[in-house]
């Protein structure tokens, strides 16, 4: 629930955010460089939902993401429909694959590593047959600039509309984690059997949260696209997928501040070592994601929350 | 394309499709063993195939020999990487939460292809000079050498393998410990031993991979990501428990690879994964399971 502290923290968190933002707004390097990362926090907020509170290793988060963007610019493109009402239907595109294949993954019960490697195979299959039927090239967006397109002149103004949503996000979090639904959803991540047996619709749960993550991660797909300013079937990227989740892992599942202090921190240490010493060392931003991985997986699966929590009880002492 | 010709196209693919099945299974039985008798989940499975692969192509480009030749050499090197694979990294994650050992393993799988990118780079790295490169043509159809070799080593260790399984007292014990770990402790067998020894003889079973790709084709950074996928295909198709079961699965997928690239090579994996999907859905526990 949002007690005042939550609110005080995000407050603080989006004070902060801002400031960064209006200080290297005259740099359009670093604002595109803002405005990805705040997006990238985005999209693992939402994978936080499936795979932070229900447990369930969702690595198919760039498939909705593409296919929610894709979705939104082919309305724009062909039909002319502006993305500020596009946007929705991507979402809805994005959730409605998602629980087609939810039912029966859910139904016959796939679970644990096969459904991770399900999920991680859906990115590769929607990669393949987009190359098919679309073909190799890039699709540009049209030349139109506006805030009906949800694509701004500045990239100060693109940032501001990343920013709200990635409030509209952790906000969804953290009515759904204080909710009766995210009681259910916690309990299906501490034991999926148990909660079966106490009368927990697991199914039904775990299709919710299912699909208000690929509603979130489509309806945003868009923005990556407007980032891009094209796209093409690479954005299909099984890599991403892959690299969202480890935000969550890393972050601590089922922590929203863990999973967006891990998402913003990686992702702008990334770039930092990709922009000065990628030419030397290429891959050394994702080497890194590695090693931080197996130390959180062996030594701390609690993860940046559980960091946190030392802090915050070693500052009350 | 006339009706005969499309035959012999056809029928190609399916040659192919049987070697590369054939490879895949050398790649899924290491995996398979690994996760029946120790239940880890490995995500770097084909990147510990890729790294092997590298290994393989520094030996054979420095000493000018085959493939398979540098292939025994990475052997050994191979099962003490196993062992300490497992003292360092998996054993710490065992009967932890599968969530921790994906993230583990993904973790490890990432570290080897960004060393791999880092040290070797990002173009495609052959055996320059093999010796087994010419295509045999049998009527319309045409085989290469380099794959028939491949295929009969593979054959070959999958029979060694199985024999081991259920000739020697280790392979026992592994099968006793995949079936029932706690009754398995109770007569008397040291499961630590166990758990060592199966992750460095699926090591083994990764080097042979690796020799018998490099035999074939190149290796580049980010070829491991869909060995580790189409592996975990075939152990889904087979289930636990059979070595000719995963055979029969793994070149099932290779067929179905080889077909699908017929239709478009875009979508050649996209025609395996469906596959994929229909069986977790509907035989969740593959068609060989023993248990």
């Amino acid at each position: 629930m949002l007690t005042r502290s939550t609110l005080l923290s995000i407050a603080l968190f989006q004070a902060a955010l801002l400031a960064v933002g209006f200080l290297v707004s005259g740099n359009n390097y670093y604002m595109l460089l803002l405005t990805q990362v705040a997006l990238f926090a985005a999209f693992v907020a939402a994978w936080n939902i499936i795979g932070g509170l229900t447990g369930q290793l969702d690595l198919a988060s760039s498939a909705y993401m593409a296919l929610g963007g894709i979705v939104t610019s082919l309305l724009w493109m062909r039909l002319g429909l502006p993305p500020v009402v596009g946007v929705w239907a991507g979402g809805a595109v994005a959730a409605g694959l998602a629980v087609l294949i939810g039912i029966p993954t859910f139904r016959f019960g796939v679970r644990e590593v096969w459904y991770a490697l399900m999920t991680a195979s859906l990115v590769v299959i929607l990669n393949n047959l987009f190359r098919y039927f679309m073909g190799p090239w890039d699709f540009y967006l049209p030349n139109k600039w506006g805030w009906l397109y949800l694509r701004p002149r500045t990239y100060f103004e693109l940032f501001i509309i990343v920013d709200v949503v990635l409030l509209a996000v952790i906000l969804v979090n953290i009515y759904i984690s204080g909710s009766k639904i995210g009681y259910y959803l916690r309990n299906i991540k501490e034991d999926e059997l148990v909660s079966e047996a106490i009368g927990v619709d697991t199914r039904l749960y775990k299709l919710i949260a299912l699909a208000i993550y690929s509603f979130i991660t489509g309806a945003a797909g868009f923005l990556q696209v407007v980032i891009y300013s094209s796209f093409s079937y690479r954005l299909f990227d099984a890599g991403l997928a892959i690299s969202i989740a480890i935000m969550g892992i890393i972050g601590g599942l089922g922590s929203i501040s863990g999973a967006i202090a891990a998402a913003m921190v990686f992702r702008a240490l990334g770039e930092y070592l990709r922009s000065t010493l990628g030419g030397v060392i290429p891959g050394l931003d994702l080497l890194l994601y590695g090693v931080a991985l197996i130390v959180v997986g062996i030594l701390k699966p609690e993860g940046l929350a559980g960091l946190f929590n030392q802090l915050r009880r070693w500052w009350r002492k | 394309m006339s009706v005969g010709g499309l035959l012999v196209a056809v029928l190609q693919q399916v040659i192919d499709g049987v070697f590369l099945g054939l490879f895949y299974a050398i790649v899924a039985s290491g995996l398979a063993l690994i996760f029946g008798v120790m239940d880890i989940i490995n995500f770097a499975h084909g990147d510990l195939v890729m790294i092997s692969a590298y290994f393989v192509w520094l030996i054979s480009t420095y000493l000018n020999i085959d493939p398979l030749l540098s292939m025994l050499l990475v052997l050994p090197v191979l099962f003490v990487l196993g062992l300490a694979i497992q003292k360092g990294l998996i054993n710490p994650v065992l009967g932890k939460e599968p969530l921790i050992q994906i993230a583990v393993t993904v973790g490890l799988g990432f570290v080897l292809q960004n060393i791999a990118l880092g040290y070797f780079k990002a173009e495609p790295r052959g055996y320059p000079n093999p010796v087994f490169s010419e295509g045999l043509s049998i009527g319309p159809f045409v085989i290469y050498e380099s794959k028939l070799l491949s295929a009969a080593v593979s054959v070959l260790v999958l029979f060694l393998l199985d024999q081991f399984l259920s000739r020697t007292k280790l392979g026992l014990a592994m099968r006793a410990v995949t079936d029932d770990r706690s009754s398995a402790m109770l007569m008397g067998i040291n499961v630590e031993r166990v758990y060592l020894l199966t992750f460095a003889v699926g090591m083994v079973l990764v080097g042979v991979a690796s020799g018998l790709w490099m035999e074939m084709g190149q290796v580049w950074p980010y070829l491991g990501t869909s060995f580790s996928l189409v592996s975990w295909v075939a152990v889904a198709l087979a289930g636990l428990g059979s070595i000719r079961g995963l055979a029969v699965s793994a070149v099932i997928i290779g067929i179905a690879e080889s077909m699908g690239s017929l239709i478009s090579p875009s979508v050649k994996m996209a025609v395996v994964y469906l596959i994929f999907f229909f069986i977790l859905w509907f035989k969740p526990r593959g068609f060989f399971a023993k248990r």
